[in-house]
């Protein structure tokens, strides 16, 4: 059993990752500072942080049960959407002053047509996400940033000017800089942190004031510097895969001897991989350049099968992995073939990988175990 | 037919569509023997089907180019460009002897696709990974209306894939927003463009303009019709139910029959047949039978619809009025222009096809369509198959739920897969028929 991250940095990120609504949201809201809800790693946080907005990425941590939103989805939509709207419909969301939402995936965009239907928040405007990332894509998507830009403005009497977006941008790549630290340490022998921890940090980033959590990491990184995990785990392990926002699945990889070491999932490694070029002259454009063209993306993007594949695989070796665990959620048809792709793909590269399916909430983790556990013993760990 | 002797058989795929035109050959003969008009139109069907097959053969057969392309993404570029086409789309549709659909389901699974994933992208990703599929000179991908198509697109370009050298064009949908605004069918037509340029570039034929808009003027003629039969379907008692029209309609106008004139004789044929059914009294149900009008909101369950639609017709005098590919919200191109073509077909990819003009946009479309189909048909019942791989209509169940409720008929929810009758075994389909009407009143 490793010693816990004594910070206290870390301490208050884990507090921001355990459930909703938190204290550095309510310390926000407290001085009057308004949040902003957004679905999916593709929608740019500089543009709600140039606006004088919190952005906090939906999630349904600590959701109960999916009872509600089964009344408005079917048992054949995943269990992430039914979650948000079950907490959505029990006013777990008030603490929001508006929602962002995107059609990154077919169940994602109708929790939009659902969210207007039940009038769930004041605020909710939908992007429209192209499916390929060429510069005619570029081009639109930048339009669709320029929409919700004027969108915000309207809503939330603020003015979002272009000095106020470079420096968004200037905080985000520092958040970017920052994450890329921790991840880095990662790949010693003996990593400083756990992939639960990193984790917990991550989503962390998505739940409080920039400036703030950048304040956060880099007091964490001067403790993770001569830190050394105790354990001694079988298998370094690479997770890549869709919404994964809940370190207790990490931490039932690394029960059974699995560290992960990196990730190539959205609340993770996909989140700050590169930075947004603050050398474009126009942010709109940098902005929509990065979100649809830089970062790697989701198989959502039909044009980047190639460059996933190499992104995984680059990663995998880069940090050293013994295997990969692909996880996806039941019912999510893009990672369910991407999954079928990459097993041919890694088995090519040689590198071992477990195709994992998972509902949002982790509970019962012994399958959880046992298959990671036989995976790690295929690999002769 | 072509000579086997002659006959060049190292594509897998092509072998498969020589093996299909014979089969629709062979039904359309067979059952040309009934001598009943309504079947010997349906007969013609399965002609157009063998005729858009042999096509393909020939050009292969010839070393001529031919492509993919789909229903949504410009279909009348194929005849204006000299280029036969297919639909890649197509495997559980067309499916016929070579393996039952029950083997090719199975089959996808054991290969490594879940069984949560829709049973169309499986059995059509299944089709190419076993080579299946004719190679063709280039191909016009088509990434929506859901998830699943993007991924078949990218299992068609993976490296363990024999397309995986096809030059591959995806004309965006990147708008979202359903209500055809001009600057997202701008946006959809300058994708078009792109992609006629594209098959220049890779088949070497050239779009001339004046021929398509012969062929629009001709497809247009399809859509008039459809229209004018569709609104012959409004009578009561409905002439028709789940054999004819519907979906047929779509599969005509849009895949097999796009801009020919033989199929516009057809859309004529059918017109006319239904004008005399409809002045002379006759429906679908046996006289004496309350008729149940209803409306199949999602795709037809074409591999099984025999199974349980005659029997409703028979057991209750509920008759599929209506089904959401049979559903006709196109209007005709104006080929007045260069620009309006390019637009009009943007506007008819996007905005008009049936699936696709609900699934890409918001549910208020799905909305909207179920306020026109219920009071234009007189609707009763509106039946939501629950199609297991249709997330994004999933997606909106409890909205349409309400809309029922708000348009005072019945919302009858069954649960199945569309293609797979195991899912939910027809017994159990009947069963919850049998349930819902007596709960409703209706037995």
């Amino acid at each position: 059993m490793n010693t816990p991250i004594k910070s206290e940095a870390f301490s208050i990120m884990t507090q921001a990752t355990a459930g909703l609504e938190n204290p550095a949201i309510d310390e926000w809201k407290a001085q009057g500072g308004k949040t902003i809800g957004y679905f999916c790693s593709m929608l740019p946080e500089e543009l709600f942080l140039a606006g004088g907005l919190l952005p906090f990425r939906m999630r349904a941590t600590g959701s109960e049960g999916t009872d509600g939103g089964d009344s408005y989805f079917t048992n054949n939509n995943c269990t992430f959407v039914r979650h948000c709207f079950s907490v959505a419909l029990d006013g777990g969301y008030d603490f929001l002053d508006g929602v962002v939402v995107i059609n990154s995936c077919d169940q994602i965009r109708r929790l939009y047509d659902n969210w207007l239907h039940k009038d769930i928040s004041p605020f909710v405007h939908m992007v429209a996400l192209p499916r390929q990332s060429g510069p005619d894509q570029v081009e639109w998507y930048t339009g669709e940033f320029h929409r919700l830009r004027k969108s915000i403005e309207e809503h939330f009497k603020v003015e979002i000017t272009d000095k106020g977006l470079r420096e968004a941008i200037a905080v985000m790549n520092e958040t970017r800089r920052l994450q890329r630290e921790v991840y880095e340490l990662r790949k010693r022998e003996r990593p400083p942190i756990t992939g639960a921890e990193t984790m917990a940090i991550m989503v962390a980033g998505t739940a409080m004031p920039k400036v703030r959590y950048n304040e956060l990491l880099r007091e964490l990184l001067t403790e993770l510097e001569t830190r050394e995990l105790e354990t001694t785990y079988r298998a370094r392990i690479m997770v890549t895969g869709g919404i994964l926002d809940d370190p207790t699945w990490m931490e039932a990889v690394e029960e059974v001897g699995g560290l992960v070491v990196t990730d190539g999932t959205c609340f993770g490694g996909r989140l700050m991989h590169c930075d947004v070029d603050e050398d474009i002259v126009d942010p709109m454009e940098a902005l929509s350049q990065y979100y649809l063209a830089d970062r790697p993306s989701c198989p959502r993007m039909i044009d980047t099968q190639v460059k996933r594949k190499n992104y995984t695989v680059d990663l995998a070796r880069e940090f050293n992995c013994d295997g990969i665990i692909g996880e996806k959620m039941m019912f999510c048809d893009m990672w369910q073939v991407e999954q079928f792709m990459m097993t041919m793909d890694l088995k090519e590269e040689e590198i071992p990988f477990l195709k994992l399916e998972r509902e949002y909430i982790t509970s019962g983790t012994g399958q959880l175990k046992t298959r990671v556990q036989a995976f790690i013993e295929t690999m002769g760990k | 037919m072509t000579e086997a002797a002659e006959v060049k058989i190292d594509d897998p795929g092509i072998q498969r569509f020589r093996e299909e035109r014979d089969q629709f050959t062979n039904l359309g003969a067979m059952i040309g023997l009934i001598d009943d008009p309504e079947v010997k139109l349906n007969v013609r069907i399965t002609a157009f089907v063998a005729k858009a097959r042999q096509k393909i053969v020939d050009a292969y057969e010839q070393g001529r180019p031919f492509i993919a392309n789909n229903y949504c993404t410009a279909p009348e570029l194929g005849l204006a460009m000299d280029l036969p086409w297919f639909m890649l789309f197509d495997a559980p549709f067309t499916l016929m002897g070579r393996q039952s659909l029950h083997e090719v389901i199975d089959e996808s699974v054991a290969m490594g696709l879940g069984s949560d994933l829709c049973t169309a992208i499986r059995t059509n990703i299944y089709y190419v990974e076993k080579n299946l599929v004719p190679v063709p000179t280039a191909a016009v991908g088509f990434v929506f209306p859901c998830d699943g198509m993007p991924m078949l697109h990218q299992v068609m370009g993976h490296s363990s894939s024999s397309w995986r050298d096809v030059p591959l064009i995806c004309p965006d949908p990147a708008p979202y927003f359903a209500d055809g605004n001009i600057e997202s069918i701008d946006y959809f037509a300058n994708e078009l463009r792109k992609t006629a340029a594209f098959l220049t570039e890779h088949t070497g034929n050239k779009l001339d303009m004046d021929k398509l808009k012969e062929v629009i003027d001709e497809s247009n003629k399809h859509y008039e019709l459809w229209q004018e039969y569709n609104d012959l379907r409004r009578a009561v008692p409905a002439p028709h139910g789940h054999s004819m029209g519907g979906q047929t309609c779509y599969s005509m106008a849009q895949i097999f029959g796009v801009g020919d004139p033989d199929v516009t004789t057809w859309f004529q044929d059918l017109v006319d047949l239904t004008e005399e059914k409809v002045a002379a009294g006759k429906g679908v149900i046996p006289e004496g039978k309350k008729e149940i009008r209803l409306f199949w909101f999602d795709l037809n369950p074409t591999t099984f619809a025999d199974q349980f639609m005659p029997w409703l017709e028979e057991e209750y005098g509920a008759v599929m009025v209506m089904d959401m590919l049979g559903y006709h919200d196109y209007t005709t191109i104006d080929t007045s222009s260069e620009e309006e073509i390019w637009r009009g077909l943007a506007k008819r990819g996007l905005f008009d096809t049936p699936m696709v003009r609900q699934s890409i946009g918001t549910a208020d479309g799905f909305v909207k369509d179920l306020h026109r189909v219920v009071e234009d048909f007189k609707i009763d019942v509106v039946i939501w198959p629950g199609h297991m791989g249709h997330k994004e209509m999933l997606g909106t169940y409890g909205i349409m739920r309400e809309a029922c409720r708000e348009l005072g008929v019945h919302f009858f929810d069954i649960r199945m897969d569309i293609w797979d009758d195991r899912y939910t075994p027809i017994d159990q389909v009947k069963d919850k028929f049998t349930r819902f009407f007596e709960a409703a009143g209706y037995a």
